[in-house]
Formats: C-alpha cells, structure tokens, sequence
C-alpha cells in the first residue's frame, strides 16, 4: 500500500490485490485503515520515482513505435499507425506488449483505437480491447463519464443534471451542453468518436530516418555492437542518397533484454552518410563510454537513427583519386575528439571587434565555429582576417590567462607607472625593463544603464631580470582620496 | 669488378629512391679501407673505440678487397643513427643529401649542429625547464611552426594540451599569434583534453594526418605516461604521416625520449626596438629565446641566442650574446674535423669548450646516441 499527503492527512494513494480484498479503497486515511487493520505495510509516495520509471517504460516502448507518449502519471499514448504490420497485426502486437510487461513485472491494460480518447476509455474499462473503426460510439455509450478525459467539476455537474452515462452526453442537444459545460467537454468528445483529431505530442522528436535490427540473441560485447552500427548505417546510406541528404547527428538506440534503453548520440561537423566514418564516430563514443554502458543480459534490438539531416553536397573528385580533402580529413578528426572527449575537446578560435583582449578572442567549439574557407586551388595567400588598423599594431602576448591573476606590487617609481618587482604566484621577479603604458577602458556601450563603470587597465609590457617577459595590468587609478583602495595589479599574458 | 661496381651503384640508385618515397634516409657507410676514397682520416679512426675498429678492419684484412661490397652498410631512418656515424659520414654531405628532410632554421650554426636542421617529418621536443618559460617555449615551437607554414601556407594548425598547462601558462592567444607569427586564426585548432592520456590519443589521431601543417603538443611536469614507449608511437606516426610534431614539455625533466631532438629553450632579454635614430633605450624589442640543443642526431652540443623577427618570420643569430661552443672551424660550415678527435661516443673530455651546460641539465648526453 502506497500512502501520500493530501490535504494535511495521509491517504492511500495506491494499494496492491490484498489490500483491496481487505475492502480498503483509495483515497481512505491511513489512520483510518490501520484502525481496521493494523497489520498494513505502508510505504510513502515517491512522485519522482514513478514519473522516472513511467519514462524508462516509455523509453522502453521506442521498439514497438517512434511516437510514444507520456499521458498524466500512469499511461503512456503508443501511436501504432504503420507499425503493427511489423508485428503481425494489432492483435499480436497487443498481445506481445502486455506479454512482455508481464515478463517485466508490471500489470498493465491496453486498449487499441483507432483515436486516442476511445483507446484511452478502452484501457481503463475494458482492459485488452481492440475497437475497429467506427465502433467508438459503441464502445463508450455505456461507459461512465469519467471515460470521457474531463475535469472532475465538470463530470459532477454533469451527473447533477442527469447525465451519467457518455451516451447520454451524446444524445444531448450540443448547444447547451457547451454554453454551460464549456467547449472542453464535445472537444473531448468529437476527439474520442473520431470527428477531431487529437494531436499526441511523442516524448521525443521522431527521426527522420531510421534503421533497426531485431536480434535473436541479445549482443552482449562491444565489438558486436560496433559491427552491427556498421551494418545498420550500411541500410542507412541507401536511404540518405535517395533524399540528397547527409546525417548531422545520430543516435544509435540499444534496447535491453529486461527493458533498459540505453541512447548513445553523436554529432558530426559536416553532413555524413559514409558507413565506415560513421562507424568509427561511434567506436570512438561506445570506447567512452564502455564503463557507463551496462550490457547486462545483453542487447536485443539495435537501432540507428538520424535525429537530423543536412543537405549533402557531393563534390567531384579528380582522375587520379588522390584528391586530398583536407576539411573533410580535419572535420571527421574533430568529431572523433568530440564524440570520446565531448563538445568542448576541440575549440577554434574567432576573432572579435573588441579591445578587451580577454573579450576580442572567442574560442567556439568546433561544430559551431564558422567554416573556414578552404584555399584556393592556386594555393592563394588567405585574406587577411582584420585589416591593420594602425600600422604599429600594440603587441599582443601569445598565451593569455584565462582569468587575470592578481599580483602584488609593493612599490612603484612613479603613481602612474610600472611597477619595480612583483610577486606573482609566490615569486618574486624584479622588472628590469617595461614599456607602456597601454590604457584600455571598459566597454561603456556593454555596460547596463545604472551600472558602475568599470574601472579603467592601463597595460605594461614587463622584462624581468631573466629576460621573461610578461604583460601587467594595474586596475583603476591611484587617488588622492584617504578612503580609496589602491588599485589591484593583475597578470594578464606571457610574450613570446 | 667494374660489373660489381656499376651494379653496385645501381642498388644505390634504387635504395635512395626507395628512401625517397618513403621519406626517409638512406645513410651510406663506408667501412674504412687503405686507399678507398672517403676513407677515415687518420686521427678519426684513432678516435675510436678499439672494438668498433677492429670489427671493421678484420674482415678486409682477412678476405681481401672482394669483401668491400659486404661492408657497406645502409642505414634508414633518422632515430637509429647514432653520432658517430654522421661525425664519420661527414655533416657536410649528409645536409646536402637530405636537404628536404629537414627544417632549416636558416640560422648556419644551429642547423649544422642540428646536422642539417630540425627534421620534418619525427617528433621534436622542446623543453622549458619552469612553467614560467612557457612564454618562451611557446613562442620558439610557433616560430618554428611559422617556418613550416612558409612551404605549407594555408594548413591548419592543432594545439593539443592537457587543462592544466592551460590553466597554469595560459590559454594561446590567437590575435598574438597572428600578430608575431602570421598565423591566422582561422588556421588554428585547439584541443584541451582532461588528461594526459586523452592529449597522447589526441596527438596521435592527430599525427596521422596530413591535413595539419604541424600538431603541438603541450604537456606539463613529467608524468610516467609520457614514457619511451609513447614517444615512440607519436614519432612513428609523425614519421609516416610526414609531418612535424612539436612537443612542449614545461617543467619537464630529461626523460629518455624516442625523439632525435631535444632542444631546451628559455627566454633571452630582448634587444632594444631599433629607431632611425638608433637603438631606443629602455624598450623591449623582437622576442629573444636562448637555445641549447639537449639531445640531437650529431650529438654535437650548442647554445643559441635567437631573436625572432615578425616582419619577415626569421630567425637572427644574435652574436653578443653567443658562447661559442662548438669550435669554430677553418672550413666554413663543416665543424668536424675542427672537433679535435672523433669519438664513437662523445666523451665527457671533448665538451670542456666554456660556457657548456652542466650534465646535470642534459642527461641525455651521458649515455650512447641511441634512439631514445
């Protein structure tokens, strides 16, 4: 028996076979039960846990249709439409279905409609109905109202005026009905008989595209898998051709015998459609993640799916074969990296309009980076990214803290000027030389209405006594004011 | 005998074309002969170790000049040779054979202690003995890169590192890469992995690949991962693939090491920026990097001060501050036979030139020219 708190009072919120026997019923105080039998075990609600176990079912559910669907806490919508050919007919589907959650331990009904309210009315008043096109009216005409999906306050000002039964909300003249009902209660109606479509919106996105692979022994090994998803994207390019498309990202679907699915997706740089590439980005995934991936009692179904596409453009290569599509190379390269090390495992860097040095390079992921162009045939010098702007361009250092590290500086000769040592990381360099300085101001076109301006970095190019050089930057100005803070010093970059 | 000759020659002639296609290098060695030409000079032979020369003699000696052809040996590859086979082949001859192996630093002295330049295709370490020196390391590795990219303009580059170096020397700075080395930044690629062992998978997919003008790797300290065995495997991918690898130990020690070259690079005070009025006083000019050759192919040691000039993407020698290390020789750029005697292995003796690092800081001068 399962207990949850409504209304400041523990109620049964769920109770098994046994406990019905003892003529307990849902909604009844738990005080109230251990009165009458004080021997009832009593475990809390746990909302969460159901609603993940719900999704793992559904999940678990993707092998019979792509479009599976949560309904409230304890149903799940399968639009079958296409699919029961795959398993010899609506009824061997449905029976297949209620076999294995039965395997799995779950006591579960279906119904089978050809709308989703009438299949929804079937499960829950029928149990393993099948209802043929047409047969709705029929079915729900003597159901009671609560078959027909409305609020509660509607249901009970509906019995208050007579209409118990949906045949008898049927028989009802409409225009009354929805000036006091409202419109919900014949939307819901038309949807279940068929005269609305009722939209099931599925978990997850449909592929467009995708291949399985039903298994009469369950693969257990990883080498096993990754010959399968060869084979699998081998039926896939066929379909890719015929739609000019390539697979931008992939997902490969590995369903376990006791009902556990495990989703493993990639991501490629350019659209893809070549098994043996495709192969490969998922070797390198799978070796990833070989120590999250429980193949328990092993695998049954495979399936690869495209999650999205791109138009693909083939390009002509020449006589000798030999053409060296360096792009290509570095675009599978960095999907490999990605798909075993994640999304940031290659970055590339963009240039950016700011004088901000930590603000004017961007490091982007790969994937998401702009695509360089690829030199000419003629082996052209590339267009200059940024035209000079001065023709002294300040110097700039080649590495670049990712956070400035504050120094400290004891002394400097001049308020305004470069600092004589420096402790820096808990060492002491004395400066024998410094340029600078270089004032760079904040942003103010960035910086919100009302907001402080940030204070002002006046720049120093640094050589220490072992000719290391570095670059310094003192925040603010020193003030006259007793009250202010002296300004903080930051390292910033190392020169070459 | 005439016959033997030509075929001789012929079976050279396939060799060193066989070599070429491979991309590696057929070293031909001579055995000492009385009246061959090419034959050891005396004070060489008397160099060296009294096993190798008798090994080397007692054949010719036993079965007469018919033998000769038996005793040429070919070597491959660039790994195996050890130093004293190039101080007899002749630094001289071996550059002009393989000028398009090699790198050339367009600095004479480096490159003929380099014996001909950095090679192109293997993988090159390049050490910073403190993190601090990562500024310069760094800078030395892309200048070289910038070296690479005058035949290969347009390849991307990749930056391979672990998250540490990156935290602790900094993340490369693409608009100050451009600036001192013309490196676009759309030719740069970075890759941080979390580990070590993700940075060697990294390098290595990446040192298969033709499609980068050159991949660097950054590791910092020395982790036991980055053993004999794993250079070995980056060398011979780079080996294969035909393209330089650069790798950046910060804070590393002197481990053995499957790469043929070592060098070890900090920073060198800048000179003064020049102005049409002379050198301005107290600014801080072109990068300057010092270089010491840890472990090469020649075994022949050196110290270098550099300076790199952005306008051009050269190197310059700077001569001040130079120690002359290795004699200068009479002959021009052929220091060999100017060395004094010639060892198989180089002692300890023959480095006593002023200004020579400790042996402290270069273990990999105590033992043989082996790889690694």
């Amino acid at each position: 028996m399962v207990s949850h708190r409504d209304n400041n009072t523990q109620r049964i919120a769920a109770l098994d076979e046994r406990a019905e026997a003892l003529k307990l019923k849902r909604g009844m105080g738990i005080a109230d039960a251990r009165a009458m039998h004080p021997t009832i075990d009593v475990v809390e609600a746990d909302a969460e846990a159901d609603r993940r176990l719900l999704e793992g079912l559904a999940d678990w559910c993707d092998r019979y249709t792509p479009l599976v669907a949560i309904d409230g806490e304890d149903g799940l919508f399968l639009d079958v439409t296409g699919c029961t050919h795959l398993f010899g007919g609506e009824r061997a589907m449905q029976d297949e279905i209620l076999t294995r959650f039965f395997q799995q331990g779950f006591d579960v009904r279906a119904g089978l409609a050809s709308t989703p309210g009438a299949a929804w009315a079937a499960a829950r008043f029928h149990g393993d109905r099948i209802v043929a096109g047409g047969e709705e009216e029929a079915l729900l005409a003597p159901l009671p109202l609560s078959a027909l999906r409305i609020a509660p306050q509607t249901r009970a000002s509906l019995e208050s005026v007579g209409l118990r039964t949906a045949g008898a909300v049927m028989a009802a003249p409409r225009a009354p009905l929805a000036r006091r009902f409202g419109a919900t209660l014949l939307l819901r109606l038309d949807q279940a008989l068929g005269r609305l479509d009722e939209a099931v919106s599925p978990r997850l996105p449909v592929a467009p595209l995708s291949v399985e692979r039903h298994l009469a022994e369950p693969v257990v090994l990883t080498d096993d898998i990754e010959r399968l998803v060869s084979r699998l994207a081998i039926a896939l390019k066929t379909d890719l051709e015929r739609r000019g498309e390539g697979a931008r990202t992939l997902a490969l679907l590995l369903f376990r015998v006791d009902g556990a699915v495990n989703r493993i997706a990639v991501g490629t740089s350019r659209p893809m459609r070549e098994p043996r590439l495709i192969q490969r980005l998922f070797h390198e995934r799978l070796t990833a993640l070989e120590q999250s991936i429980d193949a328990g009692f092993g695998f049954d179904l495979v399936r690869l799916s495209v999650l999205s596409v791109a138009a693909f453009d083939l390009a002509q290569g020449d006589l000798t074969g030999d053409t060296d599509d360096d792009d290509a190379d570095i675009a599978l390269f960095a999907d490999r990296v990605r798909a075993r090390l994640g999304e940031a495992a290659v970055l590339k860097p963009v240039v950016v309009e700011s004088h901000l040095p930590e603000r004017a390079v961007k490091t982007v992921p790969f994937a998401e980076a702009p695509q360089r162009r690829a030199p000419a045939a003629g082996r052209a010098a590339l267009p200059r990214t940024t035209p000079p702007m001065t023709i002294y361009p300040p110097e700039r250092p080649v590495r670049l803290f990712r956070s400035p590290e504050p120094i400290e500086v004891p002394a400097t000769e001049i308020p305004e000027g470069p600092p004589m040592n420096f402790r820096w990381r808990r060492a002491l360099y004395r400066v024998a030389r410094a340029e600078g300085p270089e004032r760079i101001a904040a942003e103010w076109w960035r910086q919100l209405p009302g907001e402080e301006e940030a204070p002002t970095r006046d720049y120093y190019r640094i050589e220490d006594s072992e000719g290391r050089r570095y670059w310094l930057y003192r925040q603010g100005l020193y003030s006259s004011a007793a009250q202010a803070a002296p300004p903080r010093w930051f390292m910033h970059g190392v020169f070459a | 005998m005439a016959m033997s000759a030509v075929a001789r020659d012929t079976v050279f002639a396939l060799r060193r074309q066989i070599a070429k296609i491979e991309g590696t290098l057929p070293e031909r060695l001579q055995a000492p002969m009385a009246g061959a030409p090419g034959a050891i000079p005396g004070e060489a032979r008397s160099g060296l170790p009294s096993g190798i020369a008798e090994k080397l003699n007692r054949p010719g000696d036993a079965t007469g000049p018919d033998m000769t052809r038996d005793r040429t040996i070919v070597r491959r590859g660039l790994a195996v040779a050890s130093a004293d086979a190039f101080l007899r082949t002749g630094i001289g001859r071996l550059a002009v054979a393989s000028a398009d192996a090699f790198l050339r630093t367009g600095i004479g002295r480096l490159d003929t202690a380099l014996g001909g330049g950095l090679p192109k295709a293997a993988l090159s370490e390049i050490h910073g003995l403190e993190t601090r020196d990562a500024g310069a390391v760094a800078g030395f590795a892309l200048s070289l890169v910038s070296l690479v990219l005058r035949e290969k303009q347009g390849l991307p580059i990749l930056w391979v590192g672990t998250a540490e170096i990156f935290h602790e020397a900094g993340f490369p700075y693409a608009r100050g890469l451009h600036a001192l080395f013309g490196i676009e930044p759309g030719q740069l690629l970075f890759s941080e992995a979390p580990k070590l062992l993700d940075a060697l998978w990294i390098a290595e997919e990446a040192a298969r690949m033709t499609a980068f003008a050159a991949v660097i790797l950054e590791i910092r300290g020395s982790p036991r991962r980055l053993d004999l065995t794993a250079t070995r495997r980056l060398h011979a991918r780079a080996q294969n693939a035909g393209r330089p690898l650069l790798l950046l130990r910060q804070a590393g020690e002197a481990d053995p090491t499957a790469a043929p070259v070592r060098l070890i690079v900090s920073a060198a005070p800048a000179a003064s920026r020049e102005t049409v009025a002379g050198p301005l006083a107290g600014s801080i000019g072109r990068p300057a990097f010092k270089v010491d050759i840890g472990k090469s192919r020649t075994a022949l040691p050196g110290q270098f001060t550099l300076e790199w000039n952005p306008n051009e993407h050269a190197f310059a020698e700077r001569a001040e501050n130079s120690v002359a290390v290795v004699p200068a020789s009479g002959r021009g750029a052929d220091p060999a036979p100017a060395s004094g005697a010639v060892l198989a292995f180089p002692s300890v003796a023959s480095f006593a030139a002023g200004g020579q690092p400790s042996r402290q800081q270069h273990p990999a001068h105590r033992g043989p020219r082996r790889a690694g």
